[in-house]
């Protein structure tokens, strides 16, 4: 459905996209996870015929994307990073007014109920709340019923509650057989939305499988966290057991990756007695994406 | 056309319940005419009022009816006052013209009849300041008049041709009709260059445009909903303007309104290409306001607008004859003031037709959804 090759995007000497490359399948979720400046943006902008790539390939519905981008248009639904409505046009409005644009629009009516915006109908979009705002974004995007959904960021700069609501919609878009094409620096987003992930990181995939997959590829299950003033015992953290990898964050905070996390623990509270360890903020969790990101790039997703 | 006629609709949408384009289309011109209609134009009814001091120093029924009569002449402000004080307040400025009507008129005038060497003698003087021509002429004539037939009364003088005056105009042009077409042109100058950059600079910032991209939309669709909201808002502006200019002022268009929206469709065409121009070339959007401002802002000066263009420097000439704001100004002056049809204004027209061709296609050219 979505084919992409060797993508490449340069703004004066660096290379923004480098050599991107991916395939996303009918009725899939599929999401590009990365900190922010890592070419999401890029990437998603150029698939939609909004940038030129200087060099690649894209295609969508098996129709070039880059030669014939307008033909693309009437295929596709998008919703931007920076939500730009009209401020003084009213839902109900902008609905109309976007739905213009295509050959065919849903029911104004559906749309509204579809994304629980039917008592803003008659309000200005400068008067709805964050989450309001964004939902009718995605209506805007879905106004045609393309089979393809580009969000980019939908839930960055919401509340927890307002970002729960856009998860409920995004999963609902995929019941419908929709093709969602998504970004986010939200590593609990990809994990819970998406069926497969890409993660980005300076122009460049450097992981791509589901969520657990990628997990699964870390080689361990469980993550040890705690503090440290000093890089205390490298050497004799790694050989506790079950550790698979040691990393330390730029504050300080040590993590241990493994697969057995009863014997690592054991270990761990002993070597502390030994040497000294404050273990400090110690706690355990489950492997995220984050430890992906983490492993494979040595930062934490939130400081990139 | 679907998208043509909803974008129309939501930028006639987005205009009526922008407070600032109420305040700037709709209030401040018809502030702007009521005031200097008010104050410059005195009151609009009359266009000439000139203050005349008189001094008697003759004092008798004569001189006294010479006063009445001169009271009763349209256009003058008559009051009474001592020579010196008349003087010095001539030099002021608070009196136009001074007239001393000396000792002796009365006499002169009863003995006129019999004596028979009829030599003139100057019992009527006036002072005034040569250097403004208009006061002086007018003031002259005016109480030369005055004198005439204060002398003819008095030989009983019977004129064997007599000149009827026939009063073609409702009234006389002024000041304020000069003003109203001018207002006009800058309306459609400043809503449309400043507007267009504006708007369309934010717009692009914000990247409304940039989503408009994301769909089939054409940008010929998108600037053809543009041009065809902002004629609509212009053409709603103007026949506001004419309206009061009419009502209050009794201003008349005495030319054709057909030619009169056809200028002002060319002006509002012209000012937009060249507001889209603006709004590409700015680097920022923020410095898009400012360089329209500057580009505007001497254009009122020089446009013709408030003053007649021969009145600016010699200096100036080349620079008004090049840019499209004057021939804008006169072809709206011509038509509404004089009735001018357009065989006449062929030369505006095809300077204004020229600066929309040009800007037009510079402005397809240059345009972009994009920031970058």
């Amino acid at each position: 459905m979505i084919r992409v090759n060797h993508l490449v995007k340069r703004y004066g000497e660096t290379r923004v996209v480098d050599d991107v490359g991916f395939e996303v399948a009918e009725g899939e979720v599929f999401g590009l996870l990365g900190p922010n400046g890592a070419g999401k943006t890029t990437t998603m902008e150029m698939i939609e015929g909004l940038r030129r790539p200087d060099s690649g390939e894209i295609r969508l519905f098996g129709v070039d994307a880059v030669r014939h981008p307008a033909k693309v248009k009437e295929l596709i639904g998008v919703q931007l990073q920076s939500t730009a409505l009209f401020d003084h046009l009213t839902t109900e409005e902008s609905i109309l007014l976007y739905g213009s644009f295509y050959q065919e629009m849903r029911p104004v009516e559906e749309l509204l109920a579809a994304f629980n915006l039917q008592e803003k109908r008659k309000t200005l979009v400068k008067h709805l709340s964050g989450g309001q705002r964004q939902r009718l974004a995605i209506a805007l995007a879905v106004v045609h019923g393309p089979r393809v959904i580009f969000l980019d960021e939908p839930t960055t700069g919401l509340d927890p509650k307002a970002r729960r609501d856009l998860w409920e919609i995004i999963q609902r878009l995929k019941e419908e057989g929709k093709t969602l094409f998504l970004s986010t620096h939200y590593m609990e987003e990809a994990e819970y939305l998406c069926d497969r992930v890409a993660i980005m990181n300076a122009g460049q995939v450097i992981a791509l499988d589901t969520p657990t997959g990628l997990i699964r590829k870390l080689g361990s299950d469980s993550i040890v966290e705690f503090a440290a003033e000093r890089n205390a015992a490298d050497a004799q953290l790694r050989q506790l057991e079950g550790v698979k990898e040691v990393k330390q964050s730029e504050e300080g905070v040590i993590l241990l990756l493994t697969d057995d996390l009863r014997g690592t623990l054991s270990g761990l509270i002993s070597l502390a007695d030994q040497a000294g360890l404050a273990l400090n903020g110690l706690r355990t969790r489950t492997a995220t994406l984050e430890d992906v990101f983490l492993e494979r790039t040595g930062k934490r997703l939130t400081d990139a | 056309m679907k998208a043509y006629w909803r974008l129309t609709w939501a930028q006639l949408l987005l205009f009526a319940r922008n407070k600032n384009t109420i305040i700037w289309s709709l209030i401040l011109p018809v502030f702007m005419m009521l005031a200097l209609g008010t104050f410059l134009g005195n009151g609009g009814t009359s266009q000439f009022q000139l203050k005349v001091a008189v001094a008697d120093q003759d004092d008798t029924d004569r001189s006294r009816s010479v006063i009445e009569k001169l009271s009763a002449t349209e256009g003058l402000e008559v009051k009474e006052i001592s020579r010196d004080k008349g003087l010095s307040q001539l030099k002021k400025g608070d009196a136009d013209i001074l007239v001393v009507l000396r000792q002796g008129l009365g006499e002169r005038l009863a003995a006129a009849g019999k004596e028979t060497d009829g030599n003139g003698q100057p019992f009527v003087q006036l002072y005034m300041d040569q250097s403004n021509p208009t006061v002086s002429q007018v003031g002259s004539t005016v109480i030369q008049e005055a004198v005439d037939r204060l002398n003819k009364e008095a030989v009983a003088y019977q004129p064997p041709v007599e000149t009827e005056e026939i009063n073609i105009q409702t009234r006389p042009l002024g000041y304020i009709d000069f003003l109203v077409p001018g207002i006009l042109s800058l309306m459609i100058m400043s809503n449309n260059l400043n507007g267009v950059a504006a708007t369309i600079a934010s717009w692009r910032e914000r990247g409304i445009l940039r989503r408009m991209q994301g769909t089939p939309l054409k940008s010929s669709t998108f600037i053809a909903g543009q041009i065809t909201a902002r004629v609509l808002l212009n053409g709603l502006q103007a026949v506001a303007v004419l309206l009061v200019g009419y009502f209050i002022f009794d201003v008349h268009v005495y030319g054709s309104w057909l030619l009169l929206l056809l200028f002002i469709l060319l002006g509002t065409l012209t000012f937009m290409s060249i507001g889209f121009i603006i709004a590409s070339l700015a680097r920022t959007p923020e410095s898009a306001a400012p360089i329209a401002g500057l580009v505007s802002f001497p254009m009122i000066f020089v446009g013709g607008i408030f003053f007649p263009l021969r009145d600016l420097p010699g200096l100036l000439q080349p620079l008004v004859k090049a840019i499209p704001i004057g021939y804008l100004t006169d072809a709206l002056r011509a038509v509404m003031n004089e009735g001018v049809a357009l065989p006449q204004l062929w030369l505006p027209a095809a300077v204004l037709t020229a600066w929309l061709i040009v800007s037009f296609t510079v402005a397809a050219l240059t345009f972009r959804w994009d920031v970058k």
